[in-house]
């Protein structure tokens, strides 16, 4: 079986999970909904307070929301034996790694970059701000799941694996944190984004590079 | 399986210093290492802390309170040495799978992350009177705090496994993983926010006094003694700890 069947196998029968089990992708969507609607009751709804913490509010919810989805990458798989046809194929894991990771991607990520523009004007962001907070999760989702695929994987069998996964995944994703919202305030007080943005795509490319590597690794490691 | 063992055994035994990945032989080494560093930090620290406190000059801002630089620096510089000799043993026990490297891995976290927290707190102590908060969200801080919090992520993740092999290479993947993110974190946190101090130590071009360059430095040596003491001490314990069923470890113990 060649790399491209076997990667294209991986992400179809993602996207017919996600088809099939819509809670998969609709659970995810419901959270960052919920945690967005959350914060105007705990600091007032005054819209010049909310303008100023709805990009952050917005962009933390939606890496919360994707890392919950984390232990979907692999330890259902481990529980229903499918993990195992993954490691036994002769193509190299990092790839199908990555094709998993580019499918959930799009599973959970689609919502999410649907919902943030829409949450951007609850809290009374102008349009182009709203936008802009779109392109920084839509860039800010595959690179979290990237990072976080190598903690999902070490963490396939061990306890606790939830809670442990968000306090080492979290730290990892401050730069593209720092770069996304940053793109978003830049809108917002009328200057340009482009260095932010740029930096925040460079850090996808540098995780999209190097952790599918780690999480093959990382796998190998936790259910030898 | 008897010949790879064989030949592992003659590739170990062609250096002197591979002997040492043994973690037998090296008990005794970390034992003397570790007394040796306990005087060197004992020595260097009532030097250092009397030249900064009683001979060094009252700074003509901050009055006394600057005088917690010789505690406060010295942690911030040991916090991020460790993670990269954490790291370094990490990525050496994951290439060549010698026990012992990991064990010295786990054996730096502890320390590393006390190291955080001290300049931290330090830190905390000495933004109030100076700055009149004990804490501002400013680049050097915010790495400092994410710096603990990478140290605390390993400590748990090594933790969480009950096979120690598996424990022994997650953790140090992760390490590894961090190592190579600090950079990136420290970049975008200084690109984010920089109202911090500037940097009063560099080569070349320091704009400290002399004594006080001298206190701190001597002081740094005595964290960085303090630091391999306390560390050799930890990897004895676990290296009894895991060789327990070992016949060594129980004619040591007997």
């Amino acid at each position: 079986m060649s790399l491209r069947l076997a990667s294209t196998a991986v992400a179809r029968r993602e996207f017919q999970l996600f088809a099939r089990r819509k809670s998969d992708w609709a659970n995810p969507l419901m959270f960052f909904v919920i945690v967005c609607s959350l914060f105007p009751f705990a600091v007032g709804s005054e819209s010049e307070r909310l303008r100023l913490i709805g990009v952050g509010v917005i962009f933390v919810g939606a890496l919360l929301a994707t890392l919950l989805t984390l232990p979907r990458l692999f330890d259902e798989d481990a529980r229903d034996g499918s993990l195992d046809l993954l490691l036994s194929s002769n193509e190299p894991l990092a790839m199908l790694i990555l094709a998993r990771v580019a499918a959930l991607s799009f599973g959970i990520g689609a919502p999410l970059i649907l919902a943030a523009p829409l949450f951007s004007f609850l809290y009374a962001l102008p349009a182009d701000v709203a936008l802009m907070l779109a392109l920084g999760v839509a860039i800010a989702v595959p690179t979290l799941l990237l990072v976080g695929a190598i903690a999902a994987a070490l963490l396939v069998s061990a306890r606790g694996g939830a809670i442990l996964t968000a306090v080492l995944v979290l730290p990892l994703t401050i730069p593209t944190l720092i770069f996304g919202a940053g793109a978003a305030l830049k809108v917002l007080f009328g200057e340009s984004p482009v260095a932010e943005l740029s930096l925040q795509a460079a850090y996808l490319l540098f995780a999209l590079a190097l952790s599918p590597l780690a999480a093959s690794a990382a796998l190998k490691i936790s259910t030898d | 399986m008897a010949r790879t063992e064989q030949q592992s055994n003659d590739r170990f035994q062609g250096r002197w210093f591979w002997r040492y990945a043994s973690p037998a032989a090296f008990y005794p080494v970390a034992g003397r290492i570790e007394k040796l560093s306990w005087a060197l930090a004992a020595i260097l620290a009532i030097v250092g802390l009397y030249i900064g406190f009683f001979r060094a000059p009252t700074d003509a801002q901050q009055g006394e309170v600057y005088r917690v630089i010789y505690i406060h620096v010295p942690a911030a510089w040991m916090a991020m040495i460790i993670y990269l000799a954490m790291a370094f043993w990490a990525a050496t026990g994951l290439v060549l799978g010698t026990r012992l490297s990991f064990m010295m891995s786990h054996a730096l976290a502890p320390t590393g992350a006390i190291m955080a927290v001290i300049a931290l707190w330090t830190g905390a102590l000495w933004g109030r009177p100076t700055w009149g908060t004990y804490w501002v969200w400013d680049a050097r801080l915010t790495s400092t705090l994410i710096l603990f919090f990478l140290y605390v992520g390993y400590i748990a993740l090594a933790a969480a496994f009950d096979d120690k092999k598996k424990g022994d290479r997650a953790s140090a993947l992760i390490a590894l993983v961090g190592a190579v993110n600090v950079p990136i974190i420290y970049f975008s946190v200084n690109w984010w926010n920089t109202l911090h101090q500037g940097s009063s130590v560099r080569p070349g071009s320091s704009s400290m006094a002399s004594i006080m360059l001298t206190a701190m430095l001597i002081m740094t040596f005595a964290f960085w003694a303090y630091c391999v003491a306390a560390a050799m001490h930890r990897l004895r314990t676990q290296i009894i700890e895991r060789e327990a069923e070992t016949k060594w470890v129980k004619e040591l113990v007997k």
